[in-house]
């Protein structure tokens, strides 16, 4: 590890120099972050009260021809909340460019979205990273990257994208060792060690991501179709040697339009859960549909707020209350969640409030977002924030997490 | 008698009136060259943008950009391309906007750090213009029509004469109850202009500070607009202008959005 860690940089520098030689154009920056967290529920069972104390550097280079472009973005992460270590990531790198007028290629390490929800995923099968997501760090870092080749091809009819990740990525969740989770062996919330992991799939051809999106226009609403071929990405089946992560296809569509002012969007995809088409099997998800309905629009000059609603329909219920662990709580047929966002500018916008609440009626759990930006320069921003979470049930999305109650203040320097 | 009588004051009041419309068509006339010569300069345009923000303690925030624009209709719908260089928390950003003088305006914004398409609500074009004294509006223009143009005076500024022109909204709006332009005889660039708020205090002012000849056309190429009553400002620099670069219609779309087109963007 530690020789892939010196090496890393050695790559990153050879293909910054290659390609700058071909290229005309380079750009760097990148920015220098402290972040510091701690938990606000004293039984969290997490090793150490301290879900963040971080400091982060990114080097973000950037360079291009009229031919092809190359961008890489290298986050160097010291992180001591719990054991000192030095993490290295890189979050993007890779190659983009055309073949003809009609096919564009994007390779290497990239992160991918899609899809209209504003924090909720339905077609969006790339990965996400949870735990950072719960802890404090910038919004960007709510998507884990995909080693994974795209490729779109533009015509009259629409765009057609396909996105091939070689090795299953799965989503980043709460392990036991930063934020606490809900274990259904244990049938409480536990942290500490033995930290959690979810068994991969074994690399081979067939355990790859398939993804694939056509959109197009029609006037100003744009519609899209989607299918994914690959594996649920959280670890939802148990087998014999512990939580995995079972065999999953999606196929959904989107529509989005501009209506009274503001955005609405729609949003549905079925979920096929492979290994348990009949829902006769209580270790694996059933298959679902899930849809969802969401609206934005501005309230002020400097007010935007948005409300969606998700609906979650299990399929073959009978068969799951059938053939489910008498001793366990059935899930409901129909999960329902709401989310609300409010964000409001103040000073030029360079102060911003923002909250976003999850609450979903039937599981009654909530999970909040708060935050407070200040932007003192175009080079410094500090913020303070707030994570909160609360359920009813421990075994629940959100109320897996109520122990992880976190507030965080975080400052960036950009260069 | 009294009919003959009736009929002069009744030809007088008619001459009155066409004397006024003509007045007031000739004013909208002026408001409409302008509106061209500043938002529709060529059929499309290129322009580095360099935004200087200063607020009242003289702090300064600093917004660099890539503009493209491609005129669909004179003085109708038109389209525009954003491409952020800095400051470096909104570099790579893109934005896109298809205007549309009779309905609301289509807004894109691409983030590229998470790879996200977010189309944004556009219904307030009162909305500062990333955090500067300018708004959308200013940024893209005003339709001559939404206001009543009248033409009060011609008149000197430094060398040049120009068209005292107040404009009052036809349908109550928040952007401004007046404006006053002033407006170059000869490029019909507005030079200046004043905007009163609500309570018909002064607000804003913009000038153009330099203007010059690009590819023969004049253009407006130091902007500044301050808020006087929060006394901050804004100035707004055009280099590198190309007009009539032939820019494609297929630049304003989802692809280049997501992927900037070289050739134009560097």
């Amino acid at each position: 590890m530690r020789r892939l860690i010196l090496f890393m940089p050695v790559l990153i520098l050879t293909a910054a120099v290659f390609s700058s030689a071909v290229a005309n154009e380079v750009n760097l920056g990148g920015f220098v972050q402290g972040l510091y967290g701690g938990g606000l529920d004293k039984n969290n069972p997490t090793p150490t009260e301290l879900t963040a104390s971080e400091t982060r550097l990114q080097l973000k280079l950037e360079s291009y021809s009229d031919a092809a472009e190359f961008f890489g973005r290298l986050d160097f992460t010291y992180d001591d909340y719990h054991e000192p270590s030095l993490d290295m990531e890189l979050r993007e790198g890779y190659t983009k460019f055309s073949l003809g007028r009609h096919l564009d290629f994007k390779i290497g390490r990239q992160i991918i979205t899609w899809g209209t929800g504003d924090l909720i995923f339905i077609n969006d099968m790339f990965a996400k990273d949870y735990q950072s997501f719960f802890s404090g760090r910038d919004d960007q870092y709510l998507k884990a990257p995909h080693n994974a080749l795209r490729m779109s091809y533009y015509n009259r009819l629409g765009s057609f994208t396909f996105a091939y990740t070689p090795r299953f990525t799965p989503n980043r969740i709460p392990t036991g060792e930063r934020l606490s989770y809900f274990s259904p062996m244990a049938g409480t919330i536990v942290g500490g060690e033995p930290y959690f992991e979810g068994i991969m799939p074994e690399a081979k051809f067939k355990n790859g991501e398939f993804a694939g999106r056509f959109g197009r226009y029609f006037g100003t609403t744009d519609v899209a179709l989607y299918a994914y071929h690959g594996f649920f990405k959280n670890p939802m089946g148990m087998n014999d040697s512990g939580a995995y992560y079972p065999k999953l296809n999606v196929y959904g569509a989107s529509v989005r339009f501009p209506i009274m002012g503001g955005i609405a969007w729609l949003e549905g995809g079925y979920y096929d859960s492979r290994e348990d088409a009949c829902g006769e099997k209580p270790a694996i998800p059933n298959s679902s549909f899930k849809s969802m309905i969401g609206f934005e629009r501005q309230l002020g000059s400097n007010l935007t707020v948005n409300m969606q609603y998700q609906n979650d329909l299990m399929l073959d219920y009978d068969a799951y209350v059938a053939f489910m662990d008498p001793q366990m709580t059935p899930m409901d047929e129909t999960y329902h969640l709401m989310t609300g966002r409010i964000t409001q500018l103040l000073k030029m916008e360079t102060i911003t409030l923002s909250a976003f609440g999850f609450y979903s009626p039937n599981e009654e759990d909530f999970y909040g977002r708060f935050s407070v930006s200040y932007k003192y320069s175009d080079a410094v921003t500090l913020v303070a924030g707030a994570n909160v979470f609360d359920g009813k049930y421990e075994y629940t999305a959100f109320g897996a997490f109520q122990k992880n109650d976190n507030a965080y203040i975080k400052i960036t320097y950009g260069y | 008698m009294r009919r003959f009588q009736s009929i002069t004051v009744l030809a007088a009041v008619m001459m009155f009136i066409s004397v006024n419309v003509t007045a007031q068509e000739q004013a909208e006339d002026i408001m409409k060259k302008s509106h061209l010569a500043l938002f529709y300069a060529g059929d499309d345009g290129i322009a580095e943008v360099n935004m200087n923000i200063v607020n009242s303690k003289g702090n300064q925030r600093v917004r660099e950009f890539t503009m493209l624009r491609l005129d669909q209709e004179e003085g109708g719908k038109q389209m525009y391309y954003t491409y952020f260089k800095k400051p470096s928390d909104v570099s790579r950003l893109t934005f896109m906007v298809h205007k549309m003088p009779d309905a609301s305006d289509n807004r894109w914004l691409y983030v590229p750090s998470v790879d996200l398409v977010k189309r944004i609500s556009a219904d307030d074009k009162n909305s500062s213009f990333v955090g500067s004294d300018f708004t959308y509006e200013d940024v893209s223009g005003r339709h001559w029509s939404e206001d009543n143009h009248k033409l009060v005076r011609e008149d000197k500024m430094g060398e040049r004469t120009v068209y005292v022109i107040e404009s009052v909204p036809k349908s109550a709006y928040k952007g401004f109850s007046r404006k006053v332009s002033y407006i170059d005889k000869e490029s019909y660039l507005p030079l200046k202009e004043e905007y009163f708020d609500g309570k018909n205090e002064l607000e804003r002012v913009f000038t153009a500070e330099k203007i010059e000849d690009i590819q023969g056309i004049m253009t407006a190429t130091l902007r500044k607009m301050e808020n006087v009553k929060k006394g901050q400002y804004t100035t707004v620099e055009f280099a590198n202008i190309t007009y009539n670069a032939g820019v494609g219609e297929d630049v304003f779309t989802e692809r280049f959005l997501k992927n900037p087109p070289r050739q134009f963007i560097k």
